[in-house]
């Protein structure tokens, strides 16, 4: 098994001896993380393994009992987070909230924070220059409230693509879509990645996506049970140290 | 009836407090806060009890201070113990009118004035109540409409304001001062049991006919100030107590805006 620390460029991600405990529970012990630019990295593993809680130690929300973040070499998170995109697991919005998809989206931007005073056509011009095949032009008017859950993560990729993130955060964000849209989800998420060449790092537990997207695993129960390819770490004995039970990948439509 | 004093100063006190009221009240509801306001409200009376121990006729300083102090102490046990939200507001709502009622039945020659501080009263509007709604309500409405977007994002999801840059638990703390400020001040007009409904009644009308959030602020405004003034003015006329006045009002203009909404979907 390599390690991904092979390239002399910066780490988009370095996480060293990451330590968090709550109520005196290790939540997460002796965590290191090296990803390179560019590269799609799943974090797998059981529930309350920790994949949450680092990844809100990536996003600068989580205090450290000891180890330390650099994201793209900077070691403070609050100064790395107008590069970073974040897809959160969910979105509760109360029904009683009338927040359409326009308006949510110009949250994101300077130009368009305005909102309130400014003309629809405006917000309207600018989105649709920072966004122009996601494929969410005829949700603008909806409720965000209103949504059905792969509209919703569809809108909250489109989020997080509006500052043209360096790095993407995916939290489970397939969670609550139903299978067809949550292929159709990953297959928006690798085309993205495509075209925009940003480090992505997702939290999943759909082991056949992270076989077919994911260019290096980190399989988490605690600590870093495991780390490699996918065809690495997808061998039953790496996913058991991770699950801690005997777990059978399935493999679907995956091009060697 | 507007020439007389007092009911300028009732009427100046529902243009100042209601759309306040209302426009919190879009991101109260929305933050599913409505119990921690009347928490806050309740925790009121507990205030007003402490005023008059201490000989003041005009107890708007300990009502403010008591509220604060009331969700200081909800944030501290939400955030250090497993306890309920639900459990922590109930646990303070029913402590602290219990506090209120034991003081003033010990302090027998104030116990009537409870009563415009229960339910409302026109009469009860002072012009330095009048002076803080009007205070409260610029520097409000200049500091919402300023920091929309971070409140909007802040209501969204406290994750994605933080990604966004949106100082959260410094916006969280002004929303939380804010809103016990406004339910203090609100109080003279609506009463301690009621003040709460103006947080809710206007923003759920608004949200009957709205298809955005531009639209539910704006509807909310006008629907919170159309009970606010109506309420007074059927107070007036029916010499009835004030708080009761506008709840009613709302209410009517919630189910008139529920059957627009239906008529119109």
């Amino acid at each position: 098994m390599t390690t991904p620390g092979a390239n002399p460029a910066p780490f988009a991600v370095e996480a060293l001896d990451l330590q968090v405990s709550f109520d005196g529970r290790p939540v997460l012990e002796g965590v290191n993380l090296r990803i390179r630019p560019g590269e799609v990295v799943a974090l797998i593993g059981p529930n309350g393994s920790g994949k949450t809680t680092l990844l809100r130690c990536l996003l600068g929300l989580q205090r450290l009992d000891r180890g330390s973040i650099r994201l793209f070499g900077q070691p403070d998170a609050r100064q790395a987070l107008p590069h970073i995109g974040y897809v959160p697991q969910k979105l509760v919005l109360d029904r009683n909230f009338a927040l359409s998809v326009r308006e949510f989206l110009a949250l994101r931007r300077k130009e368009t924070r305005n909102w309130f005073w400014q003309t629809r056509r405006k917000t309207d011009a600018l989105l649709h220059s920072l966004l122009p095949d996601i494929g969410i032009g005829h949700l603008l008017d909806r409720p965000i409230a209103r949504l059905s859950g792969g509209e919703l993560q569809r809108v909250l990729i489109a989020f997080s693509l509006l500052v043209k993130p360096d790095l993407l955060l995916l939290d489970e964000p397939t969670a609550g879509v139903d299978t067809p849209g949550e292929q159709t989800f990953y297959e928006l998420i690798a085309d993205i990645h495509r075209r925009h060449r940003m480090t992505v790092v997702l939290v999943s537990h759909d082991l056949s996506m992270v076989y077919r997207h994911a260019s290096w695993v980190y399989a988490l129960n605690k600590v870093i049970c495991c780390e490699g390819t996918p065809e690495e770490v997808m061998n039953a004995d790496s996913l058991k140290a991770a699950y801690g039970i005997h777990v059978t990948p399935y493999h679907h439509h995956h091009v060697h | 009836m507007f020439t007389e004093a007092y009911m300028q100063r009732a009427l100046l006190a529902a243009i100042f407090m209601a759309p306040l009221c209302a426009l919190l009240g879009v991101f109260v509801t929305a933050r599913r806060m409505a119990f921690f306001s009347d928490t806050i409200s309740h925790a009121a009376l507990a205030g007003i009890a402490l005023g008059f121990w201490l000989g003041m006729a005009e107890p708007v300083l300990p009502m403010v201070v008591v509220g604060l102090a009331v969700a200081a102490a909800m944030l501290w046990l939400k955030e250090n113990t497993d306890l309920h939200t639900d459990t922590i507001m109930a646990l303070l709502l029913a402590g602290s009118v219990s506090i209120g009622m034991i003081l003033l039945s010990l302090l027998k020659t104030s116990r009537g004035d409870i009563h415009r501080f229960l339910f409302g009263d026109i009469l009860a509007v002072s012009t330095p109540d009048l002076w803080l709604g009007g205070a409260l309500l610029l520097a409000v409405g200049a500091g919402a409409m300023a920091r929309l977007s971070d409140l909007a994002l802040l209501t969204a999801q406290e994750e994605l304001a933080h990604v966004s840059g949106v100082p959260v638990r410094r916006l969280n703390g002004i929303f939380i001062v804010v809103l016990t400020l406004t339910v203090a001040l609100s109080i003279r007009l609506l009463g301690i049991i009621l003040v709460t409904s103006l947080l809710v009644i206007p923003p759920a009308a608004a949200r009957n006919v709205s298809r955005n959030l531009r639209q539910q602020i704006i509807l909310s405004l006008l629907a919170g100030l159309a009970a606010g003034l109506g309420g007074i003015v059927l107070s007036y006329r029916l010499d009835v107590p004030c708080g009761p006045a506008i709840v009613l009002t709302s209410i009517g203009i919630f189910l008139a805006t529920l059957v627009a909404g239906r008529l119109r979907s």
